[in-house]
């Protein structure tokens, strides 16, 4: 069952397309990853899904019913670009929010207090917003995303500007959330993230879907011929080798890929004849990033092609 | 359009505006500040800078310097001592001769100047003041009625006349206002109604000038702090813009009923006795459609502020596109101001009905002259089916603008807006 359907999206500004015919779906329960470049049309979809822009083409359905304004109620928003009142108190700030997807009363402000103390904030309650850190904005702004205990929580870019331990707690909520049954939407350029956190994903370049689906079935799909390394020792030695296809290093580990599915084999008993110490050796293995690399990449090869002809 | 969610913006709009301290201040020191000008400027006008003004009188004959100096005696200044007066009787020559003497104490300000009364002056009433600053109207002010009682005195008694004949002729026309009203009642008006004409159109044309930059501000703010997108994830554009208008709206509403309170009280209560000529009559009806009409015309002025707000990125900018919106203020104070002089002019008579205009226009005439019911509904009316017309397209600008950023919109562009699909 879908809890989200995109169905042909488009958004056009002036002579931009933004946002060109993207269909994607999004799993009940899933933390689910809007994965792309800066300027991709990450922002827009999500805008479309919101209901804040409306699309020229295309629909949202949402468990099979169109999306219309009683979606923003059951959804909480972090948008990249951040933004609270200055002047407002914290609680205020948290509370006024709640109040706008209908939840008002004693129970959302014990609530929100809850919260507050998770975050290690609860002393600040009362503190005008402008007053406080800018991480410590974050996190008030991530409580106003989920304090009205929505349906669908999407995260723009969440991570951005959060300390390595705020970073855990909001992971920890995060799964929390999911464990729950609440679908998690991100949306990022992060890889790495979205590698760790999502277990479905969708890529958009230039406004396009490029892919769509789990992330497990996407890397079985993508990763034969591939192996990641991670290894101590001099390799230029497979530079030009007639086994490698490819070569890329992500700095922590090296992709390769051969020629041939049944050449990983091969490989590895090079990388041992070499005196090369293999740490790790991950056969039919791929980073989203590869993927993301090895889609998004032949795009702009197919666009220099065509500037060239 | 009313639901939870516009109402927790006006509550919000509500807290953040009528409860902040620059709200309060403004809206009870406004009218002080007001009242400050006012009296410093009358102090100023007043005020002679304490110099001693040092004046000499000379006529041709022995009888009118005697004259002179009895009246000019009476004059407070005289009597306080700030006017020093020296009365001399020489003929025209010896006149001429003594002003060559004097020019240099003149010059070193030792005489501020003298006054020369010819035998001329007896039938033409025509005197010479030399001074080095001739030119000073509170001295002219101060001097002229004395002596012109004198030299009428003077030219009548010859004349054979009775002492009443010369009050009569001394006294000026005096204009005695009476208005007459609809319901054929006459009654004696003094200056009070144009003070509370200008009063209107002065408190309106603030409180439409703060509201509206005040609206503006709160829209830039959201815009410029990136709140916009957290809310739109909420409210409909709509109803966001709807719930700042109202609530702001509210607020305008409060600040100018506290502002007619006096008003109010002088014509609801015996606690104040003002001078008779500063009585006004209005009726708590007429004080009621003032503020009914100002927070409908408000609600168009604010719709069309927030717009501008929406559209720009920050306050310099949004600059360019208030001075539209200010001169539909600015202009219409002006008229009513104009009224005061003549409130029937063709000008006047079709600003107090027309959109944007009337809500300034129309209460400092009502103030002035007897507005037919017909005009009052008219323009209340016109002014209602403004925000009909205005809101639609202005939402629409508003629900474009908030969510872009970057180069500054031309106008062109802002037109194409209505196009886009939101």
């Amino acid at each position: 069952m879908h809890a989200l359907e995109i169905r042909n999206l488009s958004k056009t500004f002036g002579s931009l397309k933004a946002v060109d015919n993207a269909s994607f779906t999004v799993p009940e329960g899933s933390i689910f990853g809007l994965i792309g470049r800066n300027g991709a049309g990450k922002t827009t979809t999500i805008r479309m899904m919101m209901n804040i822009y409306l699309p020229d083409s295309g629909e949202v359905i949402l468990r099979g019913t169109k999306v219309g304004q009683e979606f923003k109620d059951k959804v909480g928003y972090l948008p990249e670009e951040r933004g609270l009142y200055k002047k407002m108190k914290v609680l205020e700030t948290l509370l006024y929010f709640a109040e706008l997807k209908g939840k008002s009363g004693k129970e959302i402000e014990k609530k929100a207090l809850q919260y507050l103390k998770r975050f290690d904030l609860l002393d600040r309650k009362l503190a005008k917003v402008e007053d406080l850190s800018k991480g410590n904005q974050q996190k008030i702004q991530f409580i106003a995303t989920v304090l009205h205990d929505p349906d669908f929580i999407i995260l723009d870019e969440p991570f951005s500007g959060l300390d390595p331990i705020n970073t855990n707690l909001l992971k920890e909520i995060i799964l929390e959330m999911k464990q729950r049954g609440k679908v998690i939407i991100f949306s990022t350029h992060l890889m790495d993230f979205a590698e760790k956190m999502c277990d479905h994903i969708a890529m958009i370049d230039k406004g396009q879907i490029i892919v769509n689906g789990s992330l497990a079935e996407l890397k079985q799909k993508y990763s034969q011929k591939n192996v990641s390394l991670n290894y101590e020792g001099d390799i230029s030695f497979l530079k030009g080798h007639p086994i490698v296809e490819k070569m890329e290093d992500f700095g922590n580990s090296l992709g390769i890929r051969v020629n041939h599915p049944s050449q990983t084999q091969e490989l590895l008993k090079l990388l041992v004849d070499h005196n090369i110490l293999v740490k790790k050796f991950n056969a039919n293995d791929i980073s989203l990033h590869e993927i993301f690399i090895e889609l998004a990449g032949k795009e702009t090869e197919a666009v220099k092609e065509v500037h060239n002809a | 359009m009313l639901n939870y969610r516009t109402l927790a913006v006006i509550k919000r709009e509500l807290r953040e505006k009528l409860m902040s301290k620059s709200f309060i201040i403004s809206t009870i020191l406004l009218p002080l500040f007001m009242f400050g000008i006012l009296g410093f400027q009358t102090l100023l006008f007043s005020y002679e800078g304490g110099n001693k003004v040092v004046l000499q009188m000379i006529t041709e004959s022995p009888d009118l310097t005697a004259k002179l100096e009895t009246e000019l005696s009476n004059i407070e200044s005289v009597k306080e001592g700030s006017y020093v007066m020296s009365y001399y009787t020489m003929t025209k020559p010896e006149f001429d001769k003594y002003l060559k003497e004097k020019k240099e104490s003149i010059v070193k300000e030792e005489v501020s100047g003298l006054i020369f009364v010819s035998e001329a002056a007896m039938t033409d009433k025509k005197i010479q003041y030399y001074s080095k600053t001739p030119k000073d109207i509170s001295l002219s002010d101060k001097l002229s009625g004395p002596i012109n009682k004198v030299l009428i005195d003077n030219y009548f008694t010859s004349k054979n006349l009775s002492p009443a004949d010369l009050d009569f002729a001394r006294t000026g026309v005096d204009f005695t206002s009476f208005k007459v009203t609809e319901n054929e009642k006459i009654e004696e008006e003094g200056y009070g109604n144009l003070i509370l004409s200008y009063l209107f159109s002065f408190i309106l044309y603030i409180s439409l000038l703060m509201m509206g930059q005040m609206i503006m501000q709160s829209v830039l703010e959201e815009k410029n702090n990136r709140i916009v997108e957290v809310l739109l994830s909420s409210v409909h554009p709509n109803e966001l813009m709807t719930g700042k208008v109202l609530g702001m709206g509210i607020t305008g509403g409060i600040q100018m009923a506290i502002w007619l309170t006096p008003v109010i009280l002088v014509i609801s209560t015996s606690w104040f006795m003002l001078p008779p000529e500063f009585v006004f009559s209005i009726t708590l009806l007429q004080v009621g459609y003032l503020l009914v009409n100002y927070v409908v015309g408000l609600i168009t002025f604010l719709g069309l502020f927030a717009t501008v707000g929406a559209i720009f990125d920050n306050a310099q900018e949004a600059q360019s596109g208030m001075w539209p919106l200010m001169m539909l203020i600015i202009i219409p104070f002006f008229i009513a101001m104009s009224m005061v002089r003549n409130p029937n002019n063709t000008i006047a008579e079709i600003a107090s009905i027309a959109p944007f205009a009337s809500i300034i226009v129309m209460p400092a005439k009502l103030a002035i002259v007897d507005v037919p019911i017909w005009q009052l509904i008219g323009s209340f009316v016109i002014n209602v089916a403004t925000i009909f017309a205005i809101f639609p397209i202005a939402g629409k600008i508003y629900r474009v603008g908030i969510l872009r950023t970057g180069k500054k919109p031309k106008w062109s562009e802002i037109f194409a807006w209505l196009k886009y699909k939101y």
